[in-house]
């Protein structure tokens, strides 16, 4: 059957040829696949033909395939969106990214780096990833429309130390001909602690400021999970001509969930859909690929056998809403329906403290580490100081 | 002077962190700005005009500016005058100053290059404490003339000015010490030479409305440190000893002064807030608890929120996951065999796992290594260290199995970088579990219960983040500057204060320096 599909060449036949597979498979698939573009985020949202085309393996597609899934794979890695990049700068992203989730089909890895084809294989990839990292669920989660006073939890180094590499590279200073006199680190390095310094006290300043908003607007919030207003929400009262975007994104993401609630009720058309591209390829490979791949199942298996210790405890990242809640309990019903515990996700203030801590532990002691493999080797080579000794304070 | 291609890499690295950290100062401006706008009257546009431009004045710049080489020239010359006040102090020998002159006996002769500014030099954190002290000494007679010398050579924020004047009086003693602690990083200048300069005169240029008493503190001390020393200043040489340890907790001093002044900021705020000279504007602390969010803002909340609330319950339907898992073993049966045991992604999470345990463990060692009294207490710590025993072991285990599948999948994919982003929020279900995906949907919360709580917590990330900031650069300065010295011959005949700054830079985060004594029995 699928032999004789492909072997007509024509496009014009092909396409005679979709409805009727349309019609055989009911009318889900259109609906399906178009919930599932409509619950990506209005960036990185592909058209539905994009992904028909893709199963067919039409050249095409490929690009844009590429794209959507550069952009989608940026966004779970939490960089900065950067559309400006080169087809194969994307690419390059994409497999590595695909690879650091564990995608190792080796086909993938093959593409051309022009993008020019494979859009199939990236079909395969996109659907796996939607199963694999939740891909849906965790882009929905991550664009959530702040209102709050958002803080994120992680301990996870920030892009601080990215910027650093960065400008290692970059052409130096002008003004530095020559050498660079090591008083000018010094100082440099002076007014960067003096900066940390600032910072922190900025940093107590801000809290003040928020606490004093919580607390003058306690009690105001419709939502009495909440409790108060953030400074969004309070500046939204103060001048709520402003504010019109924050409507608007409420908006639009109130209707990409409700996407997403159609694709929840279609998903099984779509994966009959996928597994019958997977079929496809199989037919193509013949007999001793089935056998292989009985091999590798087997040893799939023994190595979740094998797989030690402890699972990782739960990691916390991402932006939390800031809510002041003092001691005294306040389980009060919101909307006059019940919400249930699970609606909310709290992370408490306390938990968070004890593992920057922890961090902050292991992190001081990694620097006393170097510092102290610093002072071994100047050590010796103090030794070759003649006539100088160096009293360390 | 190092080398240009380490040297530069350095200046760029530090650069880039300065960098950074003034656009983090400039977000918090800006949510500050807004923040307080929100605290006082509302309707007070004309308030608005006043939005801080500390902004404008910025720590940009990455050389000092000609002010700050002013500045430099006096504060050298205040030191030439403190140098030879002491020479003529020390030809009485004094038992007293049994360490300093210690010290600088080892320092008075000239090192290897005899040039005059080596002299200064060394001693020059004996001057420096000496104005801590001095300074300190006398509070009362600092507060008149110090706010009429501040004006001329400085640039000042207009809205800093104000605040200056309330905080003068509180920041007198304290701010001294910041000036001589951050003074002493001037250890290696050399007179008439530019770059260097003393952080006091740079936390002008970073000064953010929120801290302006540290600037006016620092540079009125060094200039006011000129005139004391033309006044008697022999009894003052004699703190010189004690002073210098007063230096190392200038920097812990400042920061918890800064932390206070903006408390003591706020009570003025309060009174400012409570005073509404107008009936129609209020202020949020009368009215905050009966503001009501507009009515389209709230429907489209409502809409919002249910949507979540409808999503995060939807269960995935049997048939969808049935098919769902038919159509991921089949592919993952092409996937190249045999498969490593962990994805980089699980092997990253693992190691963010292990990373905070060594230094957990050796807490826990470190309380049983205690000598135990009783017989009970003995076999607790005994359990306790066999229970650790096991702990490492396992871990160790682990970071087996980690290394293995890092090379086997090296080995599979060479060409692909093993950075892609470092804090990735994708959740990482080990292998055959499913993710809880319904739980990335619910309201992300963090619920904090006190005041010192939310405090503690900023606290405590920005420190996470400085210590990241600062371990890369430590490692990127050893990498740098530790090969400069190591190297054979010697770039300069300088080499005893290169070394002494790459001490004090890598050794010792740049806050004390060591002393180079010259040996004298070698000959």
């Amino acid at each position: 059957m699928c032999p004789a599909r492909r072997g007509r060449g024509r496009r014009g036949a092909m396409r005679r040829q979709e409805p009727e597979q349309e019609q055989r498979r009911g009318r889900p698939l259109p609906g399906a696949v178009g919930a599932l573009c409509r619950a990506l985020p209005p960036r990185a949202r592909p058209a539905p033909d994009t992904l028909r085309r893709a199963k067919f393996d039409r050249p095409q597609a490929s690009l844009d395939f590429w794209r959507l899934l550069y952009t989608l794979l940026k966004q779970i890695h939490g960089h900065k969106w950067a559309e400006s990049d080169a087809i194969d700068n994307q690419i390059r992203f994409v497999k590595a990214a695909l690879w650091y989730h564990g995608y190792d089909r080796p086909e993938l890895y093959r593409l051309p780096s022009d993008g020019s084809a494979g859009s199939r294989e990236l079909l395969l990839a996109f659907s796996w990833l939607l199963h694999r990292i939740s891909l849906l669920e965790q882009i929905l989660a991550q664009n959530r429309v702040k209102t709050g006073d958002e803080t994120s939890v992680c301990t996870c180094e920030d892009d601080l130390r990215n910027s650093l590499k960065g400008t290692t590279e970059k052409a130096p200073e002008p003004g530095l001909e020559g050498g660079v006199d090591v008083r000018y680190l010094q100082w440099l390095n002076g007014r960067l602690r003096f900066q940390w310094r600032s910072l922190h006290a900025q940093h107590q300043e801000q809290c003040k400021l928020l606490h004093k908003i919580h607390l003058f607007t306690s009690g105001s919030h419709m939502d009495q999970i909440l409790g108060h207003f953030s400074v969004t929400e309070t500046d939204l009262v103060r001048q709520p001509e402003n504010y019109k975007q924050l409507l608007q994104l409420l908006e639009s993401e109130t209707m990409q969930l409700e996407a997403f609630l159609e694709w929840k009720q279609l998903e099984p058309v779509y994966w009959q859909w996928m597994v019958k591209t997977r079929e496809e390829e199989l037919q193509k490979e013949g007999f001793s690929a089935t056998a292989r791949k009985i091999q590798e199942s087997v040893e799939l298996k023994l190595l979740d056998l094998a797989y030690l210790c402890a699972p990782p405890r739960k990691r916390m990242h991402g932006s939390h809403r800031l809510v002041f809640r003092s001691k005294h309990p306040a389980s009060k019903m919101v909307f006059g329906g019940s919400v249930s515990k699970e609606s909310v996700s709290i992370v408490s203030a306390t938990e968070v403290i004890r593992k920057l801590q922890m961090r902050e532990t292991s992190l001081a002691r990694e620097l006393k580490q170097l510092r102290e493999e610093s002072r071994q080797r100047l050590a010796e080579v103090a030794e070759g100081l003649d006539g100088v000794i160096c009293i360390s304070p | 002077m190092l080398p240009r291609g380490c040297g530069r890499r350095s200046a760029a690295a530090l650069l880039a962190a300065l960098g950074e950290g003034a656009r983090r100062r400039r977000e918090l401006e800006q949510r500050a700005a807004r923040s307080s706008a929100l605290l006082r009257r509302w309707g007070s546009e004309e308030e608005e005009q006043a939005q801080p431009e500390a902004g404008a004045s910025n720590g940009r710049e990455s050389k000092p500016s000609p002010e700050e080489l002013e500045e430099l020239e006096l504060l050298n010359k205040a030191l030439e005058k403190a140098l030879k006040v002491r020479k003529s102090i020390l030809k009485t020998p004094l038992e007293a100053q049994g360490a300093t002159g210690e010290k600088c006996a080892g320092e008075e002769p000239a090192p290897k290059n005899a040039e005059e500014q080596q002299v200064p030099v060394p001693v020059e954190d004996v001057p420096v404490s000496t104005k801590v002290r001095s300074v300190g000494k006398k509070p009362a007679s600092l507060k008149k003339p110090s706010p009429y010398q501040l004006k001329a050579p400085y640039r000042t924020d207009p809205e800093v000015k104000k605040l200056q004047k309330k905080a003068l009086s509180r920041c007198v003693s304290r701010s001294p010490r910041t000036a001589g602690k951050s003074s002493s990083k001037g250890v290696v200048c050399k007179q008439g030479r530019s770059p260097r300069r003393p952080v006091s005169a740079g936390a002008r240029e970073d000064c953010a409305p929120a801290e302006p008493q540290k600037a006016p503190g620092s540079s009125r001390s060094s200039l006011n440190a000129q005139q004391r020393f033309s006044i008697g200043d022999s009894a003052e040489e004699k703190n010189s000893v004690a002073a210098g340890r007063h230096l190392l907790d200038a920097g812990k001093k400042s920061c918890g002064f800064l932390g206070e002044s903006s408390k003591k900021e706020s009570p003025a705020a309060e009174r400012a807030l409570g005073r509404s000279t107008s009936p129609r504007r209020v202020t949020l602390q009368e009215k905050g608890c009966q503001l009501k969010l507009p009515l389209a803002y709230r429907k489209a909340y409502f809409r919002n929120f249910r949507a979540w609330e409808r999503c995060r319950l939807c269960q995935t339907s049997a048939g969808a996951a049935a098919a769902r898992t038919r159509f991921i073993e089949r592919i993952q049966t092409t996937f190249c065999s045999p498969r490593p045991a962990f994805s980089p992604a699980e092997i990253e999470e693992e190691l963010k796992v292990l990373q905070d345990v060594p230094s957990l463990l050796s807490q826990y060692v470190e309380a049983e290594l205690a000598d135990q009294t009783t017989l009970q207490r003995e076999y607790e710590s005994l359990l306790t260290l066999e229970g650790l025993q096991t702990t490492v072991s396992q871990c160790l285990c682990k970071l087996q199995l980690l290394r293995a599948a890092v090379e086997s999948q090296r080995k599979m994919h060479p060409d692909c970088p093993g950075d892609i982003g470092s804090c990735s929020p994708a959740c990482v279900p080990s292998r055959g579990q499913m993710c809880d995906s319904a739980g990335m949907l619910a309201v992300p919360l963090l619920c904090y219960s006190s005041f010192q709580e939310l405090r503690d917590l900023f606290a405590l990330k920005l420190q996470v983040s400085i210590l990241h900031q600062e371990i890369a650069l430590q490692k990127l300065m050893m990498a740098e500057l530790l090969p400069v010295l190591e190297a054979r011959p010697w770039p300069e005949a300088s080499a005893a204060q290169l070394y002494r700054a790459v001490y004090t830079q890598l050794c010792e985060g740049g806050k004390r320096f060591p002393v180079l004594v010259r040996d004298e029995l070698a000959d």
